[in-house]
C-alpha cells in the first residue's frame, strides 16, 4: 500500500470514530416520569388472553379493566395487616345475581370508553370473552371461564355428534392453500348446524419406536382428515340461529386430502361446538351483559375482577392482528393508565388516562415500569431515588430490609411444596410419605433460611380466604415419623433406598433443600440426593412424572380454596404426582355445584382432608409478599393476592 | 484493489458457509435440549398446545421447519416472531437491542484505547519507574477481575460513595458512563500491556535508534517511528477485543439494567426461544465476522508487510 492510502486510512477511520461517538451519544431520552417501579424481566406479552404472570398482570391491570375490579374494602387486618380487598363495581356499575346463583347480570356504566373514543358496550364483553375461549387464541386461563355452558368444550375443541356446531370455512383473509392463517378473528365465513356424523378415515400407522410428541401429532393430522356432516340451520337477521328451521346437509373437512372426503366437501378450519350461539352469554342491550353458569360459583365475581376475563377491543384486534395490535402506536385499552411508549429491556411508560370513569386526580400522571433482571439493580435504582417500588427484593438482603420502615411483607396466598411421584417406591407407602413430611422441621427453613415471616405449612390451603377453615395436617413429630416407617416395614430408615429430589435451580431452593436432606439424615435416617435443573429441563421432568420428589409452588388464582385444589383431581393438568382419589373428586364435584356457601367451603375441607391424610404434596411454607415502597407514596398496603392497584398510588400530601 | 475485492468476496463466501453451519448446530441443538418454549407451570390442553405449535411451525416435521425457516432468513431476512416474547419479532428486537448494544460498545472500546494506548507509552518510556510498575499492576489487575466485580466496586464507589453516577437504566450519558467503563477496562488493561510490549521492541529497533541519533526530539520519534510499528499487535487485537465487548456486556447489561441484545441471549437459550436464539447467534456471528475482516483490512493497509490472501 502506498503512503497517501496509509494516511488517508488513518484520517477516514479517525472520522469514523468520531462519527461513531457522535451516534453513540445522541439518546432519544424520555422525561423522567412522575413514578417509577421495578417490573421485573420484559413482560411476555400485553394480550390480556395470552399473558401469564406477575409481571404481565400488574401491566395489564393498569392497562385494562373488567367489568369489577379488586379494591380494598374495609380496614386491615389487625393481626397480618392484611387489607381485605373485593370484587367491586368497575365497567360494571352494578349486577344482580339470580336466586339460584346460576345467572349474573351486569349493568355497565354509561361513562365507560376505549382509548380511541368508542364506549365499552356488552358486546365487547361477548366477543372478547368468545376471543378468550377460542382455542386459536391459545389463552392458558380458558378454565376460569368453564363455569359457563359449552365454554370448556369450546375451548378444548371437543364436539360430539348431536350437537350444535359452528363450522369456520376455510376463507380468513389470509388463508392459503397450504397454510392456515394465524389470526383466528376476523373469522372466515361461519355456518351454524348440527353435527349429524363424523367419518374418521383409518388411522394411518405408526412405527412403534414413535415418540410421544410423534404420537401426539399423527393423531392430530388424523383428527383434521374427519369429514363432518352438518345439517347447517340458516342464520337470522339479528344472528341468532333457526335451529329448529330448514336444514342443508353438507361435509367439511378441515385437510382435502382426507380419504373420506366428498366431491362436495367444503374445507374448514374447525368444527366446534356454537358456543357464540346457544346462550352462555347474552346481550340484551348495549349496557346490559348476561352471564348463565352451569352452576352456581360463589367466587364467580372474582373471576370477572381478573385480567383473563379483561375486555379488549374487537376493531383493534381485527385491524392490526395479533401480536401487533399490543404495539403502543395500535394499543386501544380501556383502564386507569394508557401505553405512551414501550422500549424492549427497558420501559413502559404508562399514562393517566383522564377518560377512564374512576381517574384519581391525585394519582401519578406518568408511570415508568421498568424492566430489570437483577434484583440488586432494583435495590441500588430504590435507593438513589431511582424508582420508588421494589417488587422482588433481592432475597440476600432480606434480612436487614424487612427491619426497614419501608419494607411492606404480609401473608400471601400461596404455597411452596414437595409434590412426590407416589408410584416410584418406597413413596408409594402413604406412610412413608407421611413419616417424611412429619420429620421436616418447617420452623427451621422459615426462620433460619427464609426469614421474612413466612408461615410453616402443614396444610395445602393458606389461611386468610374468608370462610374458610383449613384441614388438619401432621405437624412436625419426629417420634411418630419413627414410628411410622417402623410400620412401613424400614425400621431406623433401613432398607430405604436413595430418594432424588428435583428442583429448579436457585439459591433459595438449594438452600430449603440442603435442610431438609439434613433434617430427614437426622430424623429418619432417609437419604436425600439433590438434583437441580435450569427451568425448562426441570418443568419437563415433572411433566414427564420422571422424579421422585420435586419442589414445586401454587399462587392463587382468586381468592378460594378451590384454586388450591382443583388441580389435583385425577388426571387434572397439573397434577403430575399420579395421585387419584375418587372420593375427592367426588367431593370437589358436588361442592362446585352447591349452593350454601358454608356447606360448600365444608366439603372443600373435608377433599383437603383426605388430600393431607394421603400426602401427594408435603406442604413447606406459605409464602409472603415483599415490596418495597417509598414512605412519600400513597395508597399502598398489603394484600393477600399481592395486588396493588396502580391507580390508588399517589404522592402523600404535603410531601415533595 | 482486485486484491482486496477478491480478499472480500472469500470472507464473505466463508461468511455464508459459517453462518449456515452455526445455523444448523444451533438449529439441531435448541431441539435436542429437554424442555419447549411453552412449558409451564400450568399445563395447557392439546387443542392449544397444537395452536401454538402451528404458530410457530412447529408441528411440521423438523426438515421441514429447518428448511422453511432457512428459506424466510435467506429471501427475506425474516427472522420469524419470537416465541416467548411474543408481542416482538426477531428483527424488532435487533433493531432495538443492536444501537443499545453498539453505543455501549463504542463507548467501551474507544475508552479503551485511548486509556490502554496512552499508558501503554508511558509505561514503555519510562520503563522501571514507579509510574510503569503502578499501571503494569493495574493492568494486570484489570485482566484478572472479571467486569461484574468491577461493576460492584464501581457502583459502590460512584453511586453510593461519591454520588455522581446513577445506578443503572438507559438514556443518558451519565447512564452510559459507569457500564462502558466497567466493560472497557480489561480491554485496557489489556491493550496497555500490548502497547507496552509493542513499544519496547520497536524501541531497540535500528531505524529508532538511526531516527534519535538524527536529533530528532524524543516526543516525535515515539510519535511517527515507534507508535506506529507498536501499534500492530493493538490493531490484530481489535477483533476479538470486539467480540469480548459483546458478550461481555451480558452481565454488564443485566446489574445496570440496560436495554441491550446480551440479556436476549440468556433468555432466549433458557426458555427455549428457538426463533430468538438462532436470530441471536447469527446476528452475533455476523458481527464478529465482519470486524474481524475489518481488523484485516486496516491491519493490511497499516502495515506494509501485509498482504490479503
Amino acid at each position: 500500500m502506498p503512503p497517501q492510502v496509509r494516511r488517508a486510512f488513518l484520517i477516514v477511520a479517525a472520522v469514523m470514530v468520531v462519527i461513531a461517538v457522535a451516534w453513540a451519544s445522541f439518546f432519544e431520552t424520555l422525561p423522567p416520569a412522575d413514578f417509577s417501579l421495578q417490573s421485573g424481566t420484559d413482560p411476555k406479552t400485553l394480550d390480556p388472553h395470552r399473558a401469564t404472570g406477575n409481571i404481565e398482570s400488574r401491566l395489564i391491570f393498569a392497562m385494562f379493566n373488567g367489568l369489577l375490579q379488586m379494591l380494598p374494602e374495609g380496614e386491615p387486618d389487625p393481626e397480618s395487616g392484611l387489607q381485605p380487598m373485593t370484587a367491586q363495581p368497575a365497567m360494571a356499575k352494578s349486577y344482580d345475581v339470580s336466586d339460584s346463583g346460576r345467572t349474573y347480570t351486569f349493568h355497565l356504566r354509561d361513562d365507560i370508553f376505549w382509548t380511541d373514543g368508542s364506549p365499552v358496550t356488552s358486546h365487547d364483553f361477548a366477543w372478547s370473552w368468545q376471543r378468550m375461549l377460542h382455542p386459536g387464541t391459545a389463552c392458558e386461563y380458558t378454565f376460569q371461564l368453564h363455569g359457563v355452558p359449552f365454554a370448556k368444550e369450546y375451548s378444548e375443541s371437543t364436539v360430539k355428534v348431536g350437537d350444535k356446531v359452528e363450522v369456520e370455512l376455510w376463507d380468513r383473509p389470509d388463508d392459503t392453500d397450504d397454510k392456515a392463517s394465524l389470526q383466528n378473528f376476523p373469522r372466515g365465513t361461519m355456518r351454524y348446524g348440527i353435527l349429524r356424523e363424523i367419518e374418521k378415515p383409518d388411522k394411518p400407522p405408526l412405527s412403534d419406536d414413535a415418540s410421544d410428541k410423534q404420537i401426539k401429532n399423527a393423531e392430530a393430522d388424523w383428527q383434521e382428515t374427519w369429514v363432518y356432516h352438518i345439517d347447517v340451520a340458516a342464520e337470522n337477521a339479528d344472528g341468532s340461529i333457526d335451529w329448529d328451521g330448514q336444514t342443508k346437509s353438507q361435509t367439511f373437512v378441515a385437510n382435502l386430502e382426507s380419504a373420506a372426503k366428498k366431491t362436495d366437501t367444503q374445507r374448514c378450519h374447525a368444527v366446534m361446538i356454537a358456543f357464540g350461539k346457544l346462550g352462555g352469554l347474552e346481550t340484551p342491550d348495549y349496557k346490559t351483559f348476561v352471564v348463565h353458569l352451569k352452576d352456581a360459583i360463589p367466587y364467580f365475581p372474582n373471576l370477572v375482577a381478573y385480567y383473563p376475563t379483561f375486555p379488549v377491543n374487537k376493531n383493534c384486534v381485527e385491524e392490526h392482528g395479533s401480536p401487533l395490535w399490543t404495539k403502543a402506536e395500535n394499543i386501544v385499552t380501556n383502564g386507569p393508565y394508557k401505553l405512551q411508549e414501550r422500549r424492549l429491556r427497558d420501559r413502559l411508560r404508562l399514562l393517566k388516562n383522564e377518560d377512564y370513569f374512576g381517574v384519581n386526580e391525585k394519582g401519578y400522571d406518568t408511570i415508568d415500569f421498568l424492566s430489570m433482571e437483577g434484583q440488586n439493580t432494583a435495590i441500588n435504582m430504590y435507593e438513589t431515588d431511582q424508582i420508588s417500588w421494589v417488587t422482588d427484593p433481592p432475597a440476600a438482603l432480606l434480612g436487614e430490609l424487612i427491619k426497614r420502615d419501608d419494607f411492606v411483607s404480609a401473608p400471601q396466598l400461596s404455597i411452596y411444596y414437595y409434590q412426590i411421584n407416589i408410584q416410584r417406591e418406597p413413596l408409594d407407602d402413604v406412610r412413608v410419605r407421611r413419616a417424611i413430611a412429619m420429620a421436616i422441621d418447617r420452623k427451621q427453613i422459615v426462620e433460619q433460611v427464609m426469614k421474612t415471616g413466612q408461615l410453616p405449612a402443614f396444610t395445602l390451603v393458606p389461611p386468610g380466604i374468608a370462610g374458610y377453615e383449613s384441614a388438619k395436617g401432621p405437624i412436625f413429630d419426629v417420634e411418630a415419623a419413627q414410628k411410622l416407617l417402623v410400620e412401613a416395614g424400614f425400621p431406623g430408615g433401613r432398607g430405604i433406598p436413595k430418594i432424588t429430589l428435583l428442583y429448579n435451580t436457585t439459591e433459595t431452593h438449594r438452600a430449603i433443600a440442603e435442610v431438609i436432606q439434613q433434617q430427614l439424615q437426622n430424623n429418619l435416617n432417609v437419604k436425600i440426593e439433590l438434583q437441580n435443573m435450569e427451568w425448562g429441563s426441570y418443568l419437563d421432568k415433572r411433566k414427564q412424572k420422571d422424579y421422585e420428589i420435586a419442589r414445586a409452588g401454587w399462587i392463587a388464582d382468586y381468592p378460594d380454596p378451590n384454586t388450591f385444589l382443583d388441580m389435583w383431581i385425577t388426571d387434572g393438568p397439573q397434577n403430575d404426582t399420579n395421585w387419584s382419589n375418587q372420593e375427592f373428586d367426588r367431593l370437589l364435584q358436588d361442592a362446585g355445584s352447591e349452593g350454601d356457601p358454608a356447606k360448600r367451603m365444608k366439603m372443600l375441607q373435608a377433599a383437603e382432608q383426605i388430600f393431607i391424610d394421603e400426602m401427594p404434596v408435603i406442604p413447606i411454607y406459605f409464602y409472603t409478599s415483599l415490596n418495597m415502597i417509598k414512605n412519600d407514596v400513597e395508597g399502598f398496603f398489603p394484600t393477600a393476592q399481592d395486588l396493588h392497584p396502580i391507580q390508588l398510588l399517589q404522592p402523600k400530601e404535603g410531601v415533595k | 484493489m482486485r486484491d482486496l475485492l477478491s480478499y472480500l468476496t472469500q470472507r464473505f463466501f466463508w461468511m455464508l458457509l459459517t453462518l449456515w453451519v452455526v445455523y444448523t448446530f444451533s438449529f439441531i441443538l435448541m431441539r435436542s435440549v429437554p424442555g419447549n418454549p411453552f412449558s409451564s407451570e400450568r399445563n395447557v390442553p392439546p387443542a392449544i398446545e397444537r395452536q401454538l405449535e402451528a404458530r410457530y411451525n412447529l408441528d411440521a416435521p423438523p426438515l421441514t421447519q429447518y428448511i422453511d425457516y432457512l428459506v424466510g432468513i435467506v429471501t427475506r431476512f425474516d427472522l420469524g416472531w419470537c416465541i416467548r416474547l411474543e408481542d416482538y419479532s426477531v428483527n424488532q428486537v435487533l433493531a432495538e437491542g443492536l444501537p443499545v448494544s453498539a453505543s455501549l460498545a463504542i463507548f467501551a472500546m474507544v475508552f479503551a484505547i485511548i486509556l490502554g494506548v496512552s499508558t501503554g507509552v508511558v509505561s514503555a518510556v519510562y520503563r522501571g519507574t514507579y509510574a510503569d510498575i503502578g499501571m503494569r499492576t493495574a493492568a494486570v489487575l484489570g485482566i484478572a477481575i472479571p467486569n461484574f466485580v468491577l461493576a460492584g466496586l464501581a457502583i459502590l464507589l460512584f453511586v453510593f460513595g461519591i454520588k455522581i453516577f446513577p445506578a443503572g437504566g438507559w438514556g443518558t450519558l451519565r447512564q452510559v458512563a459507569l457500564p462502558a467503563l466497567c466493560l472497557g477496562a480489561p480491554i485496557a488493561a489489556y491493550i496497555a500491556r500490548l502497547t507496552r510490549t509493542g513499544m519496547l521492541e520497536v524501541l531497540t529497533k535500528d531505524h529508532v535508534r538511526t531516527a534519535f541519533a538524527k536529533g530528532l526530539p524524543k516526543r516525535t520519534v515515539i510519535m511517527k517511528h515507534v507508535l506506529p510499528g507498536a501499534m500492530l499487535p493493538v490493531v490484530s487485537y481489535l477483533g476479538p477485543a470486539t467480540a469480548r465487548v459483546l458478550t461481555g456486556s451480558l452481565v454488564l447489561e443485566q446489574i445496570f439494567a440496560l436495554p441491550g441484545l446480551g440479556s436476549h441471549f440468556i433468555h432466549a437459550a433458557l426458555q427455549r426461544d428457538y426463533t430468538l436464539a438462532t436470530g441471536m447467534v447469527l446476528t452475533y456471528t455476523v458481527i464478529l465476522f465482519v470486524m474481524n475482516t475489518l481488523v484485516d483490512i486496516s491491519y493490511s493497509i497499516i502495515d506494509p508487510r501485509v498482504k490479503l490472501q
